[in-house]
């Protein structure tokens, strides 16, 4: 969920001091410097469209900072988050690799850069360096879970609070990297956080004062630290 | 999207047939028959469960089975596994975790191609990964449309996703 020092981007791929913490970019030496030399830094601001539902699958895209939301519209026309992309995860991958068009629209949530790299090129990549098909694999593996956990968050969890604790929990995970503190930057409307945990806008706004005043989690601005997991874990149950 | 480029899609992400997938030259192709192991399950038990170490790619050659999500007490059926089916690409080629339970409903059989053996093929037989990264990106792609499929009769409530296929 959160960034990374957001107002440092890499200049490139082999100076990177972030590298060592994303999945995708984590490469051999000899995979990077051919990494390095394909696509091209895009930077988008906040609301710009990468790629929409249905647009022909012509580049892979990897997020090097910023979070990006990635939605599908429902049989009935609805708007549905899967899933908030960060640092490090690809995106277009799955679309590219079955030939079909893009299944998820992808809008950036708050500016961030972007490395886009075409089509043919990211697959011959692929097919020089096993290393770079290893994380390829493991990224649609994560692909393959957004969905799955999408389906098994609505599905297994019978409340609305059991549903919005898997969320939080989910998120505070992603952007945890080890570190004690689970905190994240909340970039969502309670509206969108709502169309994701499958309830109301209102039950979001009530349920997080709910968590605030049990003081299960603290809200400062956009950024939520959730101060008893446990609790938040039992609810899911 | 509109029901036509739907259904196009869906077309389109069909599962290739097995014997596709899996061509080999001779020398992976031995390799890979070499280390396969048929594993005969009873009605009823479990091939590997959720959460677990994934052993390597399961093909299923008889009977039908069933994958199941669980937590706690509840169960969601996420869809059924037959007979040319390829079982937990996700967990063989990712993150080397299964994400459910697959069990047998009837008696049947399934042949496991073990991850030392499919790591070997892979080095000597590159465009076998790729084969099976293009059918785990078909598997995500039917996994999209079951999802969307699925959930937005049901937002408020309980729903029955199927993201596998």
């Amino acid at each position: 969920m959160a960034s990374f020092h957001p107002h440092h981007p890499p200049e490139d791929c082999l100076n990177c001091e972030h590298r060592h913490l994303r999945m995708f970019c984590n490469l051999t030496p000899e995979a990077l410097r051919d990494y390095d030399g394909i696509g091209i830094m895009m930077s988008h601001t906040r609301g710009a469209k990468l790629f929409n539902e249905g647009d022909a699958a012509r580049n892979v895209f990897v997020i090097c900072y910023g979070q990006v939301k990635i939605s599908a519209t429902s049989r009935d026309g609805k708007t549905m988050i899967l899933k908030i992309a960060g640092p490090g995860d690809v995106m277009g991958l799955s679309a590219v690799l079955a030939n079909v068009s893009h299944e998820v629209t992808a809008e950036a949530i708050e500016p961030c850069q972007v490395k886009t790299v075409r089509k043919q090129e990211f697959v011959d990549f692929l097919g020089r360096h096993g290393i770079a098909s290893m994380h390829a694999a493991q990224s649609l593996s994560g692909e393959y879970l957004t969905v799955f956990h999408d389906a098994k968050r609505l599905a297994l969890s019978g409340s609305a609070a059991g549903r919005l604790a898997r969320l939080l929990l989910d998120w505070g995970k992603s952007s945890a990297n080890g570190r004690p503190e689970i905190k994240f930057t909340m970039a969502l409307t309670h509206e969108e956080i709502a169309n994701m945990a499958g309830t109301s806008r209102e039950t979001v706004t009530r349920l997080l004062n709910q968590f605030r005043r049990d003081q299960w989690i603290t809200i400062k601005g956009a950024s939520l630290t959730i101060l008893m997991p446990d609790q938040l874990e039992r609810l899911t149950a | 999207m509109q029901p036509n480029a739907r259904s196009g899609r869906i077309a389109a992400v069909q599962a290739h047939p097995l014997a596709e997938l899996l061509q080999c030259p001779p020398g992976t192709d031995d390799l890979l028959n070499g280390a396969a192991v048929c594993i005969e399950v009873d009605a009823g038990k479990a091939v590997f469960r959720q959460a677990e170490n994934c052993r390597g790619l399961y093909l299923v050659v008889s009977g039908t089975f069933l994958r199941r999500a669980e937590r706690l007490e509840t169960r969601l059926t996420l869809g059924m596994a037959r007979s040319g089916d390829l079982v937990e690409l996700a967990a063989a080629l990712g993150d080397g975790r299964h994400t459910y339970t697959l069990s047998s409903q009837t008696e049947g059989s399934v042949l496991l191609l073990p991850s030392a053996a499919l790591n070997q093929a892979f080095a000597a037989y590159p465009p076998l990964r790729m084969r099976l990264l293009e059918e785990l990106a078909r598997e995500v792609s039917r996994g999209y449309d079951a999802s969307c499929q699925s959930r937005a009769p049901k937002a408020r409530g309980r729903s029955q996703g199927q993201p596998a296929s």
